[in-house]
């Protein structure tokens, strides 16, 4: 990684600080190249998608922006502060909701957004009434008063009792890796109204998914990565170009089309 | 931050079942005692030396491994936290002084402070080097334990921490089937060494070079009039602490390096999956593919192969300290044959995609090959490690004489063994940890207290015909008995595969669904019928974890009421 002093970034004048942004940032596995030097602007109150199909780097690259993963080059810039020189500022910016998030299992949710935000510094009264706000719009209650301990947890309310650790302190710019994946269509549309109030309000969301149709609903900037570069990056428009984001995005990632003579053994 | 973590800790151990802890607090209170009296009963103030710095050095190699063996939910895991915004050193050092915060690190304390009473006798005025140097010692074998324990579970994915979690449950194994020798030798020797200490220089020497033994030391320059040299010591003792903290505080901090995986010089072909090379191009060939793989590849796997490995290296090595056991280390690799069995024994609850696979893709033949495929599998992962340990401590012991034996007990156990754990496997599932949430050594199996009993006693009554030849032929040596007996050691060994084999076969045609259903909701959706030994193991087991799971909703039930009242 190319180590920088300065721990904030200075835009173009007249420019707004974008709430995320991605500059040369790369990362290498052995000898593969996983993220190839992206550079990304999330603007400030925008939902901001990051599709790609599977291995093309969208997990590697949002890791890298809040401070998961070191880059091998490259910076990521949290409302202009730099995530590997000041990781404690930028992470006081984000709410993150990472792939496989490691959770004390031992804990029940109610306790673990408790300790969560006395580890934020969080007055107590704050958390205690946020604590069973969220509990409550995330419908965790049940599984609170049961005393249900987060490694007794099913995915989905994996994820609920993760998205409540993001947005506890609040965050000024939330991350969610594939944020409905495993979710029940209520609860989805319980953290699609969360989200919308939240960018309402001046906050920033980037969510990565596989589910074109969702990212056309939410989304009013997209990013399609495949191989770890950028394809097509700007508004839901212009990257879509008049056709379908699905369309849009088998033309640029390729697809496999499925000839006469495959799998003629399927159902024989 | 600190005071946030060790409640974050106490919070999550109130919601874990105490399990073995309370037992481990008896046996080290139990110890720490017995330190204590044994410097109160030292014949003298060199006794006295010799019993402390060799208790002190026990106390701290057992500190060093105990995290290892007793980890549990009182582990805080470095990765919970990368997401706060918590500096990294505070967060290192808050998780180190977590871990001095417990009942475990208590004792251990009270058992450095036994160094106390060695400055009282000496000159009261010296016990404040004693007290001061009691803490520093403290300081470093907590530090230690949990530098070891950080390597582990940093390590668990490469090779040589494995290796090292291997040595550390060799040791564990080694004491509970073989401790008998040391403590033998202990009994035989305590006597003279409190009466008259450790007469032997160079062990004395050796001895106080540990920085365990330096707060020993201080006291007695202390009590000499050298406060100078007592300071030093301590000033060195302080040095050591602090670099095993310097050590140890990165590894307790969250990674934000890449886990890169090195697939190199792994051979992948459809060939291969199909049972290619060697072996037959069958249902079992496949299996077997599959199963020595995972052996190798698997690291909890890999741990179970290597535990075993340094269980017998060990019993080996501590039966030739002994004179008159010496021989019995020949032997060392019949150990690791039998843990076969014990290691082997959880192989169809590790494996739940595998078990999966096998409902979904059952046919005729596929649970006979299934059954067989994991018998070889686990005989070739072991086969040539028993091999090379026999080998060496046949060298070693220079027990010829015991060539004949090995060359029969060898295939008995190990056909004894295999069909031993693929029986209690099928019939006694024990459902694992989910191979995605494995952190640390200890995170791989449940509670199999009856399957090792189960293997052991089913081993031991498989081999019989084996063991009534070995001790017809040392009752009367002969070439033919010899040549008999490994015969009926390699028939028996056989037999044995081939019988337990065909029990776990008959089991699993019709019950497959029923292992899966174990696995997946912890119960059997049918009618229990408590008529054969196996339906009797098959209901008892399912008992112990249904009664755990009604412990475990009664503790959360406890646990709510203590939260209402609150």
């Amino acid at each position: 990684m190319t180590s920088e002093p300065s721990i904030s970034y200075d835009p173009p004048p007249g420019a707004a600080v974008p709430a995320l942004e991605l500059v040369g940032l790369r990362r290498e596995f052995a000898d593969k190249v996983a993220v190839d030097s992206i550079d990304l602007r999330v603007p400030p109150g925008s939902f901001f998608g990051l599709v790609g199909p599977n291995g093309a780097g969208k997990t590697t690259t949002l890791s890298m922006a809040v401070g998961l993963l070191r880059p091998s080059a490259g910076r990521a810039l949290v409302h202009g502060v730099d995530v590997w020189a000041d990781p404690i500022a930028a992470k006081r910016l984000l709410g993150v909701l990472p792939d496989g998030l490691a959770l004390p299992e031992r804990l029940t949710g109610g306790e673990l957004l408790t300790y969560w935000g006395r580890f934020r510094r969080m007055h107590v009264r704050t958390v205690a009434d946020r604590t069973a706000e969220l509990l409550r719009i995330l419908e965790l209650e049940e599984a609170e008063q049961l005393g249900t301990l987060v490694g007794e947890y099913s995915t989905g309310m994996r994820k609920k009792i993760g998205l409540a650790t993001a947005l506890l302190h609040p965050p000024r710019l939330l991350v969610l890796d594939e944020p409905y994946e495993a979710v029940d269509p209520v609860s989805a549309r319980v953290l699609t109204a969360i989200l919308r109030r939240f960018t309402s309000s001046g906050g920033s969301v980037i969510i990565s998914s596989h589910v074109m149709s969702l990212v056309e609903q939410l989304c009013s900037r997209v990013a399609i990565i495949a191989r770890g570069q950028v394809l097509a990056e700007g508004s839901l428009d212009e990257v879509r170009g008049g056709r379908t984001l699905e369309d849009r995005f088998v033309e640029l990632v390729g697809s496999t089309d499925l000839a006469e003579e495959d799998l003629t053994w399927i159902g024989s | 931050m600190d005071r946030e973590l060790i409640s974050l800790k106490q919070t999550a151990l109130r919601h874990t079942a105490a399990g073995t802890r309370p037992a481990g607090w008896l046996i080290g209170g139990a110890l720490a005692a017995a330190t204590w009296v044994a410097a109160l009963l030292a014949g003298g103030d060199t006794a006295r030396h010799s019993i402390l710095t060799l208790a002190l050095l026990f106390w701290g190699v057992g500190a060093a491994i105990g995290p290892v063996l007793m980890s549990g939910a009182g582990t805080l895991r470095p990765g919970w936290f990368a997401l706060l915004p918590i500096p990294r050193q505070t967060l290192g050092r808050g998780l180190l002084v977590s871990v001095y915060v417990s009942i475990a690190a208590a004792i251990v304390l009270v058992a450095l402070l036994a160094v106390g009473l060695h400055a009282v006798l000496l000159d009261p005025v010296t016990l404040v080097v004693a007290i001061s140097g009691a803490v520093l010692t403290w300081v470093l074998v907590i530090a230690l334990s949990r530098l070891v324990y950080g390597l582990l579970g940093a390590a668990m994915g490469s090779r040589v921490g494995i290796e090292i979690a291997g040595i550390q449950f060799g040791l564990m194994f080694a004491g509970m089937f073989a401790g008998w020798i040391p403590v033998t030798i202990a009994i035989e020797r305590t006597p003279d060494l409190l009466a008259t200490g450790i007469t032997d220089a160079a062990v004395t020497r050796g001895l106080d070079m540990s920085p365990t033994s330096w707060s020993v030391l201080a006291v007695e320059r202390a009590a000499r009039g050298d406060w100078a040299g007592a300071l030093v010591l301590l000033g060195a003792l302080t040095l050591c602490a602090g670099a095993v903290v310097a050590a140890t505080i990165p590894l307790l901090v969250p990674s934000t390096r890449p886990h890169v995986q090195r697939h190199r010089g792994r051979r992948r072909s459809a060939g291969l999956v199909a049972g290619g090379g060697l072996l037959p191009r069958t249902q079992t060939g496949a299996v077997i593919t599959k199963e020595v793989r995972q052996w190798s590849r698997d690291g909890w796997r890999l741990l179970e192969v290597q535990s075993g490995v340094w269980t017998g290296v060990l019993i080996g090595a501590l039966a030739l300290t002994s004179a008159d056991l010496r021989g019995i280390a020949a032997f060392s690799g019949l150990i690791v044959a039998f843990m076969l069995g014990l290691s082997a024994c959880t192989m169809y609850g590790q494996d739940g995609s595998a078990v999966w696979l096998d409902v979904v893709g059952q046919d005729e033949t596929s649970v006979r090959a299934d059954v067989r495929g994991r018998q070889w599998g686990a005989v070739l992962a072991f086969l040539p490690k028993v091999l090379v340990v026999t080998a060496v401590f046949v060298v070693l012991s220079r027990a010829w004489w015991a060539v004949p034996i090995l060359l029969a007990a060898t295939p008995a156990l190990f056909g004894a063994a295999s069909g031993a754990a693929v029986v209690v496997a099928a019939v006694g599932v024990s459902p694992g940890v989910d191979p995605r949430q494995r952190v640390g050594p200890n995170d791989a199996v449940g509670n199999i207290t009856i399957h090792v009993w189960i293997v052991m006693m089913l081993i031991s009554v498989a081999v019989v015909p084996t063991a009534g030849m070995v001790v017809a032929l040392a009752t009367a040596p002969s070439a033919w008995l010899a040549a008999l007996t490994v015969a009926v050691g390699f028939a028996n060994g056989f037999g044995a595969a081939w019988l337990l084999g065909r029990i776990a076969i008959g089991y699993l045609t019709n019950r497959l669904p029923d292992l899966f259903s174990r696995i997946r909701y912890g119960q059997v959706f049918r009618e229990t019928r408590a008529a054969s030994a196996l339906d009797w193991f098959e209901s008892t087991t399912l008992r112990g974890e249904q009664v755990a799971k009604e412990r475990k909703q009664k503790e959360r039930a406890e646990r709510v009421a203590k939260t209402a009242a609150r």
